[in-house]
């Protein structure tokens, strides 16, 4: 089932528009974000990959972004966000909120 | 770590709590509505642990789930299980009626039942399955662990007594606005549901970009307390997509279009 999900997938960018889906990287380290503040251009669809790399699990959270999602420690997981309108968009790591704090800045 | 822990745990205990609340004034009040309907309160009971096995075996197969369909799986098994719960609500909705109950009042109870059972199980499977792994993390760090313990009990205290002051402050009022108001809110209920369904799998890129409806977090900011608690109540966002109010209020004029609803909303007690 998996395979031909995954098969499915690759074909995927076969559809116009979907192959130039922008990718950014997040990871978690120590309760942290890096990078905390990333870039993005503004009105198009982003696939953030957030990986984290402790042990714990996160849950990665923005109110601005309206995105919400548990991560298992030692796992990645795909958020898809925007197109965001110009602006500052606050995420934070709802578990560790203190520490883990970022922004996407969309221009 | 207190206060965070308190917080956290409360948003995913609140959910389930206030539906069982509502779910309980309904079926005390169909009862009185339809003599021949046995919906006694033991259902939650069993809700709770359903809810809670499945939210431990939820939890223990996240980190495999999580990598399905390209590192979306939890979004789309999430969203499933919002749609069953929909489908249930919608079913008890439409299972509930004079002609059915008085032909198989028995069956009917046991089916409506179930759907309640399994409703509730499913809420507490996804909230639960959050607090597990939270404290699971937790449970590696000791200087963390009694904050956090004592944090999810001050939760589970605050959220059982929202439920109890839910329950008694429906059970207090006229016995056809009670039903009326319990009826309300299990439709919000199912609109909340929908409208989180596609939130998950727009999260998935499964569902398109769709124009945000309006931008209310100038005067109720989806953090504030009683964002929140509106959050926790009936699905309140501050910034909606137009896709996600139509999910919405379509779940939500499914339930109140039903046999149940339209004949319950008549409930009055001379």
């Amino acid at each position: 089932m998996k395979r031909i999900v995954g098969l499915l997938c690759c074909l995927l960018p076969a559809l116009p528009g979907v192959a130039a889906v922008p990718e950014i990287e997040i990871r978690i380290r120590d309760h942290l974000f890096f990078p905390a503040e990333l870039e993005v251009p503004a009105d198009t669809k982003i696939r953030l990959v957030v990986i984290n790399e402790d042990a714990t699990p996160e849950e990665f959270e923005s109110y601005e972004l309206n995105r919400e999602k548990v991560i298992p420690g030692k796992a990645k997981a795909v958020i898809f966000i925007g197109p965001l309108k110009q602006g500052e968009y606050p995420f934070f790591g709802e578990f560790y909120p203190k520490t883990a704090q970022g922004k996407v800045f969309a221009k | 770590m207190f206060l965070n822990a308190v917080i956290l745990i409360l948003q995913e205990i609140l959910e389930a709590t206030l539906l069982i609340s509502v779910l309980v004034v309904l079926t005390r009040l169909l009862q009185r509505l339809w003599p021949a309907l046995l919906l006694r309160r033991r259902w939650v009971l069993a809700a709770l642990g359903c809810g809670t096995a499945g939210a431990w075996l939820y939890a223990v197969f996240m980190p495999a789930i999580a990598e399905w369909f390209d590192y979306v799986g939890q979004d789309v098994v999430n969203a499933l299980m919002q749609v069953v719960i929909i489908l249930l609500l919608l079913l008890f909705s439409m299972l509930l009626r004079e002609s059915f109950i008085a032909r198989a009042p028995v069956l009917v109870s046991n089916l409506a039942r179930l759907c309640i059972i399994i409703v509730v199980a499913l809420v507490v499977t996804r909230e639960g399955s959050e607090i597990i792994l939270y404290v699971d993390g937790i449970l590696g760090q000791p200087e963390n662990i009694t904050p956090v313990m004592l944090g999810g009990l001050m939760a589970a205290g605050i959220g059982l007594s929202s439920g109890v002051f839910l329950y008694f402050g429906l059970t207090t009022l006229r016995a056809k606005i009670a039903m009326r108001a319990a009826l309300l809110l299990l439709a919000l209920f199912a609109g909340n549901m929908a409208a989180q369904v596609v939130l998950l799998l727009t999260q998935a890129d499964w569902l398109p970009y769709t124009a945000e409806l309006w931008d209310s977090s100038g005067w109720l900011p989806e953090y504030s307390i009683s964002g929140q608690l509106l959050y926790a109540l009936i699905g309140y966002e501050a910034t909606p997509s137009l896709l996600q109010a139509s999910a919405y209020i379509l779940a939500m004029l499914l339930i109140i279009v039903s046999p149940l609803f339209r004949k319950a909303w008549q409930y009055s007690e001379a």
